[in-house]
This record gives C-alpha cells, sequence and structure tokens, in this order.
C-alpha cells in the first residue's frame, strides 16, 4: 500500500505538469480557438535555452529568466503566424497548422540540441517540501501543482470576470466582428500566446530533470497535456487541472507495477478514448454546418 | 462515371507500365532499390490522403496502422504460414482494419481536433509497444523472404508497383463511386451530406477502415522490402511528417502521393550527398504543409489548376436529354403527404415554433411563408430531423418520423433544400446527382439536369455559378423521387424570368416525380403561381392557411408580411 502511495506521490510533479500544459492549452483554445499542438515544443525550446547557458557555464537563475525569454518569443512567433496567416481559418485548420509546424520545431529542435544526445539539466528545485504519510513530497511537485492551480484560478477570474477577459472570448469566435468593435485583436492574441509560452517554459524546466531531456520526448509532452485539456472538454479549467493532476497520480502507480510499467505512456491514449466517448453521448452536429 | 474511371485508370496503368519499364529497365539498381521505397512511401500516403485530403480528418497514427502491417506479416513468417508474402500483406492490412475502425469511433460525432488527439496519443502509445516487442524474427535473423518470382531489386520494385496501381485504380473507383462523394460531402457539410441520407458514421468509418487497410498493406510492403524492422520505422514522428507531407501535396491525388514519396524518400538523399543533415527535410515539409494551408490548395492541385490554363476547356453545354428520359414517377396514395401536429419548438427560453399545425396533400404543391424570423428553416429542421428535440408529431404518409436520425428521414422520404448552397464543390455535377440519388441511370441523370437547366454531368461543381447551384440542389433532391421535398427558398438569387421557369418545373413535380412538395418562398408571385394551399407563420404561430387567393389577401397575412396596416394599403 505504501509503495503504491509514494510512486502515486512520485507522479505528482508530472500530474502537475500536465496540468499546467492541459489549463494553458484550454486557455489558448478559449481565447484564441487554437488546439495548440506546439504547446509543449515551445516550453521545450526555452528549457533548452537553459540548458544551452548552463552548459556554457553562466550562473542558473538569470539562464532561467533567459530561458523563458526565449519561450515567449517562441510562443508570439508561433503566435504571429497563426494571427497573421490563419485568424480567420476554421478549427481543423488552424489544428493542422500547429501540427505541421510541431514537426518543423522537432526537427530543428533535435538538430540544434545534438538529437538524443544526453544533456545535463540542473534541477532547479531539489529536495522535499514535506513529509505527508510517510511520504515525500518534493518542492518540485508542490511547486508545479500550485502554478497550474495558480494559473487555473487567475484564468478563471480573468475570462470570467475582467471586461479584457469578456472581450478575448469574443474575439475567439469571431475575430473580425470583434476586431470592428474596436478590440486589438492582434495585440490579445499575441499577448496569450507569449503568456503561454512563458508559463509552459517554466512548467518543463521543473519536470525536465525528470525525464529524459531531449527535445523530441519533452515536445510530445503535449499528448498528456491535450488529455488532460479534453477531460476539461476543452471548457473546465479546474477539470483540466484536476485531469492533469490525475493522470500524473494514475502514471506514477503504473510505474510500479512491474507487469505494466513499460506501457504507462499508453494511459494518455486510454483517458482520451473513454473521455471522448463518453463525451459524445449529447453533441450531435459540428459546428453550424 | 464508370468510363470516368476506366480513363482514369488507364492513365495510371500506361503511365506505371512506361516509368516502372524505364526504372527497372535502365536504371541502376541502387536507384530502382530507392525508387521502391518512394512507391511504398506513396502507398502509406494514398492510405493518408483519403482520411486527410478527401474527409478532412486529421490523421497522426498512419505509420502504426503500418507497424501492425508489418508486424502481422512478419508473425505469419515466422509461423511459416501458407500463402507467401502477398497474401500476407493483405492479412497485414486486414489485421490494421479493427484498429482502424475503434480509433475512428470517438471521432464520429465530433470533427477533426478530436482524431487528431485520438490518433496522436495512440501513436504514442504504440511507440512504446512497439518498442518493447522485437519484430517477429529478429532475434533469430529470420528476414521475410520475397515471392520468387520478385526476388531482385527490380523484381520488388515491380511486385511493389503491381500494389501501388492496383491500389491507385482502386481509389480511383471509390472516390467516383457514391462512397467516394459521401466522403467529400461529409467533409464539405455534415448536414447536407446527411440531408441526402447518408449515413455519417458509415462515411467516416469506411473512410478510416480503408485507410488503416491500405497504411497496414505499406507497412507489409516495407517488411519484404527491408527483411526486417525496428520500431523506428513506425514511430509517431514519421506518421507526423508523414502527415505534413500529405497536406503538402495533396496525397489524395495520384500524383500527389508519388511526389509525397519522391521528397521523402529523395530528399535525404540529396541532402545526403551534399553532406547536409538529413533532418532538414521535416522543417521544409512543416513549411509546405504550412504554405498550403494558407493559401488552401495543395501541390496537386496548383498542378492541375496551372495544367487547365494550358489545356484550352472545352465549353461544356448544358445537359440535354429527352424528357422521356426521365426517371418514372413513384406512385403513391393519396391522402396527406406529410401531417404535422402541434410542433413546438423551443431554443432556450425562446418559442421558436408554437404549436404548428400543417398537411402536405400527395400530388400537390404546398406553400409555408412567412417574414423573416418567423420560424420557417426550423420548421424544416424540424421535419428533416436536424433539431435535437421537439414537441408534438411528425407523420410521414401515416409513418410517425419521432426518434428517426436525419439520414433515416431522408432515406424513408423526407428531402430538403439549404438556404446556403452546401454542395461539396469538388464534386461533379453528375457525382453530387448520384450522392443524392441512388442509382440513378446516366440517360435519367441528363434528363433530370436538362430538365432543370442544369450543366453537362461531367462539370466540376466549382465551375458552376452561384445560382445554378440552387437549381442543382433541386434536382438533387427531385432525382430522388422522395415522398415529400422541402424547398427552402429555391427562387432566391434567380432572376425574373429564372424565377417563372422555376416556378412551372415546381408545379411539375408532383406530376411528374410522383413527390409532395412543401415551399418555403418569399417570391409571392411563385407562391401564387405553384401553391394550391398557403400556410402562413408568423413569430412561431400559424395565423392563416388556404388557398393562396384567399390567404394571402387576409389583413393580418398582409400585415404580417408587409408590415402595413389594412387601411395604409388602402391609402
Amino acid at each position: 500500500m505504501n509503495a503504491l502511495l509514494t510512486s502515486a506521490v512520485a507522479g505528482l510533479t508530472a500530474g502537475g505538469t500536465y496540468a499546467l500544459l492541459g489549463v494553458c492549452a484550454v486557455f489558448t483554445y478559449r481565447l484564441v480557438a487554437v488546439v495548440n499542438f506546439t504547446g509543449a515544443a515551445i516550453g521545450t525550446a526555452g528549457t533548452f535555452v537553459l540548458i544551452a547557458l548552463y552548459e556554457a557555464g553562466f550562473p542558473i537563475w538569470p539562464s532561467v529568466v533567459a530561458g523563458i525569454a526565449a519561450g515567449t518569443m517562441v510562443g508570439v512567433a508561433i503566435g504571429t503566424i497563426m494571427t497573421r496567416w490563419f485568424g480567420e481559418a476554421s478549427a481543423s485548420t488552424k489544428a493542422a497548422v500547429t501540427v505541421a509546424l510541431l514537426v518543423g520545431i522537432i526537427a530543428i529542435g533535435l538538430r540544434l540540441t545534438g538529437g538524443q544526445h544526453p544533456h545535463n539539466m540542473p534541477e532547479l528545485f531539489p529536495g522535499s517540501a514535506f513529509r505527508m504519510a510517510g511520504v515525500e513530497v518534493t518542492i518540485a511537485s508542490v511547486l508545479t501543482i500550485g502554478l497550474a492551480a495558480l494559473f487555473t484560478v487567475l484564468a478563471d477570474l480573468f475570462l470570467n470576470t475582467t471586461k479584457v477577459g469578456l472581450n478575448l472570448r469574443a474575439l475567439a469566435d469571431r475575430p473580425m466582428a470583434a476586431e470592428l468593435l474596436g478590440i486589438r485583436v492582434q495585440l490579445l492574441s499575441l499577448l496569450v500566446w507569449g503568456m503561454t509560452g512563458a508559463f509552459t517554459t517554466f512548467a518543463l524546466m521543473i519536470i525536465a530533470p525528470q525525464r529524459s531531456p531531449n527535445f523530441m520526448t519533452l515536445s510530445l509532452l503535449v499528448v498528456p497535456a491535450l488529455a488532460a485539456a479534453l477531460v476539461g472538454l476543452f471548457r473546465s479549467f479546474w477539470r483540466t487541472l484536476a485531469g492533469g493532476i490525475v493522470l500524473g497520480l494514475v502514471e506514477g502507480m503504473a510505474s510500479s507495477v512491474d507487469s505494466i510499467s513499460q506501457y504507462r505512456s499508453a494511459i494518455p491514449f486510454l483517458v482520451v478514448l473513454a473521455v471522448l466517448l463518453w463525451s459524445q453521448r449529447e453533441a450531435r452536429w459540428d459546428e453550424a454546418r | 462515371m464508370k468510363r470516368a474511371s476506366l480513363k482514369a485508370s488507364l492513365v495510371v496503368v500506361i503511365a506505371a507500365i512506361v516509368l516502372g519499364g524505364v526504372i527497372a529497365g535502365l536504371l541502376p539498381s541502387y536507384w530502382v532499390f530507392l525508387a521502391t521505397s518512394v512507391l511504398i512511401t506513396g502507398v502509406a500516403l494514398q492510405s493518408l490522403g483519403l482520411v486527410a485530403g478527401r474527409t478532412g480528418m486529421i490523421a497522426l497514427c498512419q505509420m502504426s496502422f503500418a507497424g501492425v502491417g508489418a508486424w502481422t506479416v512478419g508473425y505469419l513468417n515466422l509461423a511459416e504460414a501458407p500463402g507467401g508474402l502477398a497474401v500476407w500483406i493483405l492479412i497485414g492490412g486486414l489485421a490494421a482494419v479493427p484498429l482502424g475502425v475503434a480509433i475512428g469511433l470517438p471521432a464520429l460525432r465530433l470533427r477533426g481536433i478530436n482524431l487528431a488527439i485520438v490518433t496522436l496519443s495512440f501513436a504514442t502509445a504504440f511507440d512504446t509497444i512497439l518498442a518493447t516487442m522485437t519484430y517477429p524474427g529478429q532475434t533469430d535473423f529470420l528476414q521475410v523472404p520475397r515471392p520468387e518470382l520478385f526476388d531482385g531489386d527490380e523484381g520488388y520494385f515491380v511486385f511493389v508497383l503491381l500494389f501501388y496501381v492496383a491500389i491507385a485504380m482502386a481509389l480511383e473507383f471509390l472516390s467516383r463511386s457514391r462512397l467516394g462523394a459521401s466522403w467529400l460531402a461529409v467533409r464539405h457539410s455534415e448536414r447536407a451530406a446527411a440531408a441526402h441520407g447518408v449515413s455519417i458514421a458509415t462515411a467516416k468509418l469506411s473512410a478510416f477502415a480503408i485507410s488503416a487497410f491500405i497504411a497496414g498493406i505499406s507497412g507489409g510492403l516495407l517488411a519484404g522490402y527491408l527483411g526486417t524492422l525496428v520500431s523506428e520505422n513506425f514511430s509517431m514522428m514519421q506518421s507526423l511528417s508523414l502527415y505534413a507531407v500529405a497536406v503538402m501535396t495533396g496525397a489524395h491525388f495520384a500524383e500527389g502521393a508519388i511526389i509525397g514519396g519522391l521528397l521523402v524518400v529523395m530528399f535525404p538523399e540529396i541532402l545526403r550527398r551534399l553532406d547536409l543533415p538529413q533532418d532538414i527535410g521535416n522543417v521544409l515539409f512543416a513549411i509546405g504543409a504550412t504554405q498550403a494551408l494558407s493559401t488552401g490548395e495543395t501541390m496537386s492541385e496548383t498542378f492541375r489548376r496551372q495544367l487547365r490554363r494550358l489545356v484550352p476547356a472545352r465549353i461544356k453545354a448544358a445537359a440535354s436529354a429527352p424528357a422521356s428520359d426521365l426517371p418514372a414517377p413513384v406512385s403513391r396514395a393519396a391522402g396527406p403527404a406529410l401531417s404535422v401536429e402541434k410542433l413546438t419548438v423551443r431554443y432556450g427560453s425562446v418559442v421558436a415554433l408554437d404549436g404548428v399545425n400543417l398537411t402536405v396533400t400527395a400530388g400537390t404543391v404546398a406553400g409555408l411563408i412567412g417574414p423573416n424570423g418567423a420560424g420557417k428553416s426550423t420548421f424544416i429542421d424540424a421535419v428533416a430531423g436536424f433539431l435535437s428535440s421537439y414537441e408534438g408529431s411528425i407523420k410521414l404518409g401515416g409513418k410517425p418520423l419521432e426518434g428517426m436520425p436525419a439520414h433515416l428521414r431522408a432515406r424513408e422520404g423526407v428531402r430538403r433544400t439549404w438556404q446556403t448552397n452546401r454542395i461539396a464543390p469538388e464534386l461533379t455535377v453528375g457525382g453530387y446527382l448520384a450522392l443524392a440519388a441512388k442509382g440513378l441511370s446516366a440517360s435519367e441523370t441528363r434528363a433530370i439536369l436538362g430538365w432543370l437547366d442544369c450543366p453537362d454531368p461531367n462539370t466540376l461543381v466549382v465551375s458552376v455559378d452561384a445560382g445554378t447551384r440552387r437549381l442543382l440542389d433541386v434536382a438533387g433532391v427531385v432525382a430522388a423521387r422522395p415522398a415529400v421535398l422541402l424547398l427552402d427558398e429555391p427562387a432566391a438569387g434567380q432572376s425574373h424570368e429564372e424565377t417563372l421557369r422555376l416556378g412551372q418545373r415546381i408545379a411539375e413535380i408532383p406530376k411528374l416525380f410522383g413527390s409532395a412538395v412543401l415551399l418555403v418562398e418569399h417570391d409571392m408571385d411563385l407562391v401564387r403561381a405553384v401553391c394550391s394551399e398557403v400556410t402562413v407563420l408568423d413569430f412561431g404561430r400559424v395565423i392563416a392557411s388556404g388557398p393562396p387567393a384567399k390567404v394571402l389577401d387576409l389583413g393580418p397575412v398582409k400585415k404580417a408580411y408587409l408590415g402595413i396596416e389594412e387601411e395604409s394599403v388602402a391609402a
């Protein structure tokens, strides 16, 4: 029992990261109507700037800041492509574009970072935060979950109570109409892309030491992130948060059971399958076509 | 239709014989070896073109299906199953089908994006599963043997070419069949497809199943090509980059799949010879795909457009055929064809229709009029089965339609047209009619098109003007000869003369085709001319009904419709 608990708690850092990435995906979808497959890749780019600077001997915290800035910039760059050329495109075209961009980013990333070559990723927050039922809970896990919860609260408040938030929601559905109402669509969209870029970068910096930090593995963390977002049906931030954390816990537990531990990256697939089959009961016709 | 498929298939066969002869006969072995790889990638791309290009879904696990095919071939080899490679490859393709269907299921009702997430997560899952398994026979250094006849680089090239040509021809026939038309229709508008009796589930699942089958075959071909395989051959990254290539070149075209195969195989080869890193290829595919998505045109479509510009287009005459070729009318019982009682529809707190009663008598044209927002289109949506719920009863010739989804109602005999045009532009005019009416003969198609002044069956819908497309819409539902036709403002956007002519045609429908008609229109002259009964809606309520001459002169009708009081009309 205790072993299972230990391994479940070990999955908390991952859970927090999935949750944060998932909440960012929902945020992006609700505000700029893009299901973003490049989410994790954007954060990975920033993380590798940190790794490069750290390996070159720069002090760690300035490198972290530089990495987050780089992640923000990559986010804004992708946001620019999406708003400039695909502002009025259909949701599935936009998703297809981000898939294509993901292919490109991973290829560039692998090239620049030397492929599967292992990197020395510093652990930013080593050590344990507290003990719970005899199990160490790491600072990293507390931090990722805290960050995800913070983002969830802020996103919820922002969208439901502020005027800018309401404006942005209007913009997701009808960018052109929002533009005509005098909303600065381009600027606000880029703000969304930059902000999610910064948050995902930070989340990935925390989880990177736990994974084999190569560009592709980290970029593909978008899969559990989107699975979490699906749990929230791309609407609810709180359910996405919960979905991400549970996903991490289940993965953690699965890794302690020898017979299934090898297959634990199949868990997001099972979650996606279950959520979709369940959520289909009602949806009937696609957006008024 | 058949002839067009045969012609296109002949082109593929001749091209294959010429190119295949040149490659296998003249090129050095190494190039033949590479060309084989091009073809295998081409097969995988064709499979992707089916879902991504034709049905418009984002599928990101195509190489996983290929992996299933390859592993099956390896397993059958290890088990020394009878039949040899060709049979094993087909079994490998079949093995991928149930997976394709299972993964397609969650995407049935919701579109592309969910399928993208499911397929990507499946590809991840499959990656780890493959990574933990070794290829069957790998540890004993057991290679997948090629058929004796096709051993050697040149031989195997021909073997793969045969598969490629067979698949290209099968897809050619499929794409011109009613099933193929239904894929394009579903991609363009699911509602419009369902209104023609197309089951969205069947259309999507069949596309996915066939696509998985072909992808499985590509994996089997790869097994024979390389002898033994590793999981990296089928990794998620391969699937992703294959998707980018398919989007870029247009893999649902025969030439698009070959161009894509050439890019995937030759690019790394060229880069290698230039001493450049080979993974630059993916960056270029990403840029190419983004470019294609932003212009909305794949490489194949660009080529075809430019080719059409070079070859002077023949002017297509309007379809003509003697009226005697029109399909025979379906004889139907007299009495009410459609009877609607106490139909109430609510959108939240808004009551769109409030206790509407309406009967359309067999053999007649009835009218439904009312100002904008009166609930006319909602009425059609309810009858045709496009609303999730309503109260009241709708009967077709005495049979209640409650609980039947839209496509079953269409098959039962309720057909509708739309206010906005929803015909897939990639279809031909004849293909559209075949989609709308199952089993229509070529002469019947021509006769119906001629009857409504529509263009020749071989014309592409994209080149038909908007006004004529509305007529084509009418032609489609008429061709199906249903019990009841619901025409939603067919005269919108037509000139006065065209409207007069259309009016004559609509008046003839009951006699010529045996269908009762409910006409929703704003053009009062048209309504007066063709309808024997008129029902007037205002704010969701029936305010009058009866013969048009009487009803249209009633005070409340004039007020509702023209927004003026009786007095001001008099004045």
